[in-house]
């Protein structure tokens, strides 16, 4: 089980590279690539807390098919150690006008023991302009946990935009060994204003954002000292390029 | 009794004549509505055959004339023989660029109530009222509405001209250069 | 032959004479150009570019009508090029469109183009490999007529549009694959709601937002790149391109529209133009105030400037966000007041080919569309229907109406339904549903008169160029309908134009906005049938029947 997961994004990879050439027509597929970071950022805590963390993604491919990556992590500044640590690499592929489906594999890698994941997710544009974002994962111990991203743009001005965001995590069954309790784990809502300094490559931001944990995994972090719901003030900058 | 016979007979063959050059000129002129035409004392006046001192051919093309310059004499009257030598309609009309510009939004007109088509006049349309006491009769005797292929003939007295063109007022004419100069000395 | 030769001579002498600023190119019978890297100076930036024979834009090829024209292309890029003489009638395989009339021009390498001039009038040529036509490489072509012009003029200029942005073609089309609004900095904002809000009432703004919102499209996609500078001739508003004239002189302005993704709302404040020609073809005159010119399109206008001033001719984009600015004047280091933009459109319901009830209580502030007379080529009530700034008469397809018409009038023998499709959240346009690179090419009969019926399913404008062959647009006008190169079809619309199957090969039929044909919007057409030899005559095209 392990050792498929462990080669999946290898697979995955190649039949990326073969899209160009399995179109119909002599025309080979347009192939396009893009770089993003929604979330690069110095939190500090109304305890104190600093931490810096991160939430981009990468794509290369085509309409059709796409190779993306997805990474996303808090570095705690005090103790220099990532509390969480993702990266996930997968398909991605159209479902229809507004909605993609993709399926791939998943690494966290905080302190603490490591897991490797079976990931699927729907991702697209809600009615109303709501950027949706959910996925369910298996991991190699067999537990099943979802989250589900939400994201929404207010344009102050056509440069100011100020955006909302919110994402829950829940697990289907606890993993002691992670800090993950079963039910709703935790919910982090953002709250970011930015402006676009250089076209859309670089839009410097500052906002709130107010993390809680719940059930058994606010008691995990409880027990190690640490409050299971914080405040924080972020500063920022989103890339895109 | 000779003499007399001779003179009716004179008298008649003018009046054949004069008829016939009226019924074989299938124009008409634009509608004599209103003032338009209130400068004519300028722009001269219908001539007289018999004081015709020589004759122009006029050829109208899409969208010129051939000749494009004319030189009169003040008080010369000419005979201008119009011939419509291309697929369009075309108007040869004398006047000054004020008269033209306002015959130029008669002909709109006729454009817009379907009387004027690019290669046809509808004649029988052209006494049709216009529900305001004006029809669009187009019987001026300064000027020649001709589809392709009709020939017309206009006898005109200069008188002392202001700056005098001869043009063709069908929309957009005019623009395009169909216009020609009369230099009068 | 020395007649001919000498008859040439003189005309490019004349032509030399006439045409200012541009340089021209008037050797009988045989052309050079070089396909360089080139600097380009909008006055707003400078970026490296490609030009013709080191500018952008290129020359101004001047042809003789029953030339035979040999032009050697020489190929000084590190990639492959070629060039489309664009509304040109000539054999397939000097059409240059890559891995359709031939593989392309490698770099290094010097093709030879060799056909005959069979028409006469304004016409363009560009690259058509890569984004290399939005980088620069674009010229124009005047082709004189061996029979007198229908029309008079003194001196005449070419006077072509584009707009030059400072990003390349490669990089604006991965950053609206990246995010389809990229280049849209024209969206409705809380401003805008709250403003809406006083005007309309909160219900009816509410509702409208949430009309679009359940689409996910917005009434601010009319322009799907922004931020370019508009140029007349290779030079920004700044920069002022200039032509000379002697007040009372009729000028000809062959405005050509080179632009990648830009439509230009075209006025010269204080003169009326009257247009003689459209996309080389001559049409009856008709004078307007205004008119409109959709990418890869040229009209051909007569001016007077009666008196002794300057006049600005004013190219307001679309979208009136940008304008291009160029000068006529009777002496140089002259110029006139520039107009301002009017209010920026908005799309309607009826754009999106809906007809919604709810358009009472709307905000109508653009009175765009709404005018006395409503051009049917665009949606009825649609917030796009252009009209005149100064409130005169704005130049409409419904205008257009051939002088001399090309072809005999006759049934179409079928008719061809091609749906303009897209989706613009992901920047896919395609047509019928499928994008370019997964269809079959279309299959046309030598002799048949095709009816193509194009149905503009998107709220985006669509310039449509066959190669090839004439588009004569249905106008409602029956024989005199306008025989076209580049077809504009309005959001929400369904234009018809018939095409006589008369030139054998294989020819390109796109939308000409540069992104959209990248991105799908493209087709093949493949000529089944007709004479053998694939000679350099062609079959009697532009000759009247």
């Amino acid at each position: 089980m392990r050792k498929i997961i462990k080669h999946f994004p290898s697979i995955l990879f190649s039949l990326a590279l073969l899209t160009p050439f399995t179109s119909h027509a002599e025309e080979p597929a347009n192939i396009f690539y893009g770089f993003q970071m929604e979330e690069f950022e110095y939190r500090y805590g109304e305890s104190g807390e600093e931490l810096f963390a991160f939430d981009g993604d990468a794509f290369i491919g085509s309409d059709e098919l796409k190779l993306r990556w997805e990474g996303d992590g808090e570095f705690d500044l005090n103790i220099e150690k990532f509390e969480t640590l993702s990266n996930q690499l997968s398909l991605q592929t159209p479902v229809s006008d507004f909605w993609d489906i993709k399926g791939g594999v998943r690494y966290t890698s905080p302190q603490g023991p490591d897991r490797w994941y079976v990931a699927v997710g729907l991702s697209g544009l809600a009615p109303q302009w709501f950027e949706i974002d959910t996925q369910l994962y298996l991991s190699e111990k067999g537990k099943l946990s979802a989250d589900l991203d939400v994201e929404y743009s207010v344009l102050l001005t056509n440069y100011l935009t100020l955006t909302p965001s919110a994402t829950v995590d829940v697990a289907f069954s606890s993993d002691r060994e992670i800090g993950v309790g079963s039910g709703v784990n935790s919910v982090e809502a953002g709250l970011r204003l930015s402006y676009d300094v250089w076209d859309r490559i670089f839009s410097p931001y500052v906002g709130v954002v107010y993390e809680r944990k719940f059930g058994q995994t606010a008691n995990f972090v409880e027990a190690e000292g640490e409050s299971a719901d914080i405040w924080y003030a972020v500063i920022g900058a989103k890339l895109m390029f | 009794m000779k003499i007399k016979r001779s003179f009716l007979s004179g008298v008649a063959g003018v009046t054949l004549t004069a008829t016939l050059a009226v019924s074989t000129a299938i124009a008409f002129a634009a509608g004599n509505q209103d003032g338009h035409h209130g400068d004519k004392a300028a722009t001269g006046e219908p001539g007289k055959a018999s004081e015709v001192s020589r004759t122009i051919e006029i050829k109208m093309f899409d969208a010129y004339y051939e000749p494009e310059d004319i030189s009169v004499k003040k008080g010369e009257t000419i005979r201008f023989k119009v011939v419509n030598a291309g697929e369009l309609v075309h108007e040869f009309n004398i006047g000054t660029a004020a008269t033209h510009s306002a015959h130029q939004e008669e002909m709109m007109l006729m454009v817009e109530h379907g009387v004027l088509e690019a290669d046809k006049v509808n004649r029988n349309m052209m006494k049709m009222g216009m529900g305001n006491g004006m029809t669009m009769d187009h019987s001026d005797p300064n000027s020649a509405l001709l589809a392709p292929n009709e020939t017309a003939e206009i006898i005109w007295k200069f008188a002392d001209g202001e700056e005098l063109e001869f043009a063709c007022n069908v929309p957009g004419h005019y623009d395009a250069g169909m216009m020609g100069e009369f230099s009068i000395e | 032959m020395r007649k001919s030769l000498m008859r040439v001579f003189s005309l490019g002498l004349m032509a030399s004479m006439s045409t200012a600023l541009l340089p021209v190119l008037t050797f009988a019978g045989t052309y050079n150009l070089t396909v360089d890297k080139v600097l380009i100076d909008t006055g707003d930036f400078t970026k490296e570019g490609i030009g013709y024979n080191g500018k952008s834009p290129g020359p101004i090829l001047r042809f003789n009508e029953g030339e035979e024209v040999t032009i050697n292309v020489t190929n000084n890029l590190e990639e492959t090029t070629s060039i489309h003489w664009h509304g040109l009638i000539l054999p397939y395989q000097m059409d240059g469109v890559p891995k359709i009339s031939y593989p392309g021009i490698e770099p290094g390498e010097t093709f030879t183009y060799k056909f005959p001039i069979v028409q006469t009038g304004t016409y363009w040529f560009h690259s058509h490999s890569g984004f290399q036509e939005p980088d620069g490489a674009y010229g124009s072509i005047v082709i004189d007529p061996k029979k007198r012009k229908p029309f008079r003029f003194d001196r005449d200029y070419v006077v072509q549009f584009t707009d030059k942005h400072p990003h390349s073609g490669k990089r604006i089309m991965r950053n609206l694959k990246m995010a389809s609004d990229y280049y849209n900095r024209q969206q409705q904002t809380l401003g805008d709601f709250l403003s809406d809000v006083n005007k309309n009432g909160f219900e009816a703004t509410v509702s409208d937002r949430l009309d679009w919102g359940s689409m996910r499209m917005m009434a601010t996609d009319v322009e799907d790149v922004q931020g370019f500078t508009p140029l007349i001739n290779g030079k920004g508003p700044e920069q002022n391109w200039t032509g000379i004239f002697n007040p009372k002189e009729r000028v000809l302005l062959r405005l050509i529209n080179s632009s990648a993704m830009t439509y230009f709302d075209v006025r010269i404040p204080g003169l009326k133009m009257t247009v003689v020609a459209s996309d080389g073809n001559y049409v009856q005159p008709v004078t307007v105030d205004e008119l409109r010119i959709g990418v890869a399109e040229t009209y051909d206008v007569l001016v007077r400037p009666k008196d002794d001033k300057a006049y600005t001719i004013f190219g307001a984009s679309m979208g009136q966000t940008a304008y291009a600015r160029g000068t006529l004047a009777p002496r140089d280091g002259m110029s006139a007041d520039i107009p301002e933009m009017s209010i920026r459109p908005l799309l309607t319901m009826a754009d999106m080919g809906m007809d919604h009830g709810t358009m009472e209580g709307m905000d109508h502030s653009s009175m765009r569309g709404m005018g006395s007379k409503e051009d049917k080529f665009y949606a009825k009530g649609s917030g796009i229907a252009p009209t005149a700034a100064n409130g005169g008469k704005f130049l409409s397809y419904v205008d257009l109406k051939a002088q001399k018409p090309l072809y005999k009038e006759r049934e179409a023998t079928r008719e061809i339904e091609l749906r303009l499709t897209g989706n613009m959240e992901r920047y896919i346009w395609s047509i019928n549903g499928v994008k370019y690179e997964d269809a079959d090419p279309i299959k046309l009969q030598y002799g048949e008169r095709v009816r193509f019926k194009f149905v503009n399913e998107t709220m985006m404008t669509h310039p449509m160029h066959l190669h090839g062959m004439w588009s004569i647009l249905d106008v409602g006008a029956g024989k005199w309908n306008p025989a076209k190169h580049t077809i504009s079809v309005a959001p929400g619309t369904t234009v018809y134009s018939e095409t006589e199957v008369d030139a054998t090969g294989q020819w390109a039929f796109h939308c000409h906005l540069s992104y959209h044909a990248d991105a799908g919007m493209f087709r093949k057409v493949v000529v089944e049938g007709g004479p053998k030899t694939a000679s350099l005559t062609t079959t009697g095209k532009g000759v009247p029947q």
